[in-house]
């Protein structure tokens, strides 16, 4: 993952990839804090998981 | 009883069971101290004063009749305005909900209900229940009754809980937690709140926030409190899938006050570190009053909580997003714009990084487990800061600068990722009069243990009968 800076454009797609038309006002507003998320996600990407399952647990009983 | 409304709710119990006093008058005294200060404080969006007076009437016609009674009948509470209730508007915090008025109770609600709980009211809480700060901007900021000269924050989301108990609105409430969202305003209004084990109490009927991180649980004024609502309301639930089976114990029989061989895990790095030097001194303060009652108090650490920040973004952002993606779509514009930028950095939340969050969460779980394999609880602060006031945004802490919103669910939320049961206990004032909250962690499903040691606490302090000037 990149340390860049994200521009509008790249935000502009994963907004609609996501299935949102934000306006670039809008859009602009949170590029800080997706700029930090993504920054963020380097550390998730670098826990050692092994062979951990996700935690996604339903009891049905 | 000119303060009654300074009575716990199992000394209500007690009074009304013995008829010493009436329900309606216990009702009715909580209904003037709300007129009387909520105009102020802003604890609650929802008062049900007729509702809640006709019900303790019936309760009391009940108790005159010898019919069997539950163990809060007559027992005034309130839920913060996310649990829905039949016939009376769930606005969630919320513009958007403003008018939303449920067909059914929530699950816990209906329990309460037939323990003989009656409904005060909906309390104030941040817009959908994201955020520590306890801000909302449609429904007024709750104010923190331990300042009268300065607006301070009442911590979130359950902030009308928080408020509402601390300055004696009600004996009772439930909260909601997914970040710390009871364990934060326990702390900074210093009350008693437990987050319990993930799947102990139903969410169903319950505003989502984070499906996989939410969890149900009692605001009080004591951990005997706590206990009694929890018994009421613990338990399968059909409704909830993620409910456990695994029997519900009596929790204030298991209230000893005894902590002799209770084996303490003090947690330090990050933990006690991270707070500012009077919540820390509080804690250790606490440890030692739990040592010379013949607690086993050692230290310990969480390493995997470096990876909580993460793991917490991507599952919260993530789930979040999904609940209000067709509200964001529609009515954007409702929302608190902070919250609906943060509600939108989650469209950026992959869908291999939302997995590996939740592979995560099973290494932090496992951790947890490791380190309670050989203790009972762990002791760490609830907060590391005590309530900031509403416009600070810049906090210091033990070990470097903070914005306040990361600081005030620093300690909280990776008891969330991990789901143990935690359970907020004032420990502490600070110079300036603003109370300091401790957590006590536990096993899974082992509140009763958790519930114990925060009693034997209270029976050792008197740091929870304290009140503010309100």
């Amino acid at each position: 993952m990149t340390n860049d800076p994200i521009d509008l454009a790249t935000l502009r797609s994963g907004a609609r990839l996501a299935g949102f038309e934000w306006t670039d006002a809008e859009l602009e507003e949170i590029r800080p804090q997706v700029e930090a998320a993504l920054r963020l996600f380097r550390v998730l990407e670098a826990v050692p998981i092994g062979d951990a399952e996700p935690t996604t647990l339903y009891r049905t009983v | 009883m000119a303060e009654l409304f300074w009575a716990s709710m199992t000394e209500l119990a007690r009074l009304i069971a013995t008829k010493a006093v009436s329900p309606v008058e216990v009702v009715q005294v909580h209904l003037d101290r709300i007129a009387a200060l909520d105009a102020d404080l802003r604890a609650y969006i929802t008062v049900c004063a007729d509702a809640a007076l006709e019900a303790a009437r019936a309760a009391e016609a009940a108790l005159a009749a010898g019919q069997p009674v539950g163990p809060l009948h007559g027992v005034p509470y309130a839920l913060k305005d996310l649990y829905d209730t039949a016939g009376v508007r769930t606005t969630g915090g919320s513009k958007i909900f403003a008018e939303r008025i449920p067909a059914t109770d929530a699950t816990v609600a209906r329990r309460l209900a037939r323990a003989g709980g009656i409904l005060l009211g909906k309390l104030n809480m941040v817009e959908f229940a994201y955020g520590p700060e306890g801000l909302n901007t449609h429904y007024g900021h709750a104010r923190n009754p331990w300042d009268r000269g300065r607006h301070r924050m009442a911590g979130g989301s359950s902030s009308g809980s928080g408020v509402g108990v601390a300055a004696g609105l009600a004996p009772g409430t439930l909260g909601s937690d997914t970040g710390g969202s009871i364990r934060i305003p326990a702390s900074l209004c210093g009350i008693t709140g437990l987050k319990p084990t993930y799947g102990r109490v139903s969410r169903a009927g319950v505003l989502p926030l984070a499906w996989s991180m939410d969890h149900v649980g009692p605001m009080t004024r004591t951990a005997a409190d706590c206990a009694l609502m929890l018994g009421a309301i613990a338990g399968y639930d059909p409704a909830d899938a993620s409910t456990s089976v695994l029997p519900v114990p009596d929790y204030l029989a298991a209230l000893t006050g005894d902590v002799r061989g209770l084996r303490v895990g003090l947690l330090r790095s990050f933990f006690l570190e991270g707070a500012t030097a009077e919540v820390r001194t509080a804690v250790e303060a606490a440890a030692k009053i739990l040592t010379a009652a013949g607690a086993v108090v050692d230290e310990v650490s969480l390493e995997t909580v470096k990876y909580v920040p993460a793991t917490a973004l991507a599952v919260v952002g993530s789930e979040a997003l999904a609940y209000h993606a067709e509200l964001l779509r529609t009515r954007a514009a409702e929302y608190d714009p902070d919250i609906a930028r943060r509600l939108r950095v989650g469209a950026f939340v992959g869908g291999a990084h939302y997995v590996r969050a939740q592979q995560a969460r099973a290494l932090v779980r496992a951790e947890v487990d490791g380190v309670l394999a050989r203790r009972d609880v762990l002791l760490a602060p609830s907060t590391p800061i005590t309530a900031p006031a509403v416009d600070e945004r810049q906090t210091t802490l033990g070990d470097g600068p903070s914005d306040v919103r990361s600081a005030l669910i620093r300690f909280t939320r990776p008891f969330n990722v991990s789901g143990h049961p935690a359970c907020a206990v004032p420990c502490g004032f600070t110079a300036g009069g603003l109370p300091i909250g401790m957590q006590l962690v536990g096993r899974p499903f082992d509140e009763a243990t958790v519930l114990r040691a925060a009693d034997a606490f209270q029976r050792l302090t008197d740091f929870h009968t304290r009140r503010p000037v309100a």
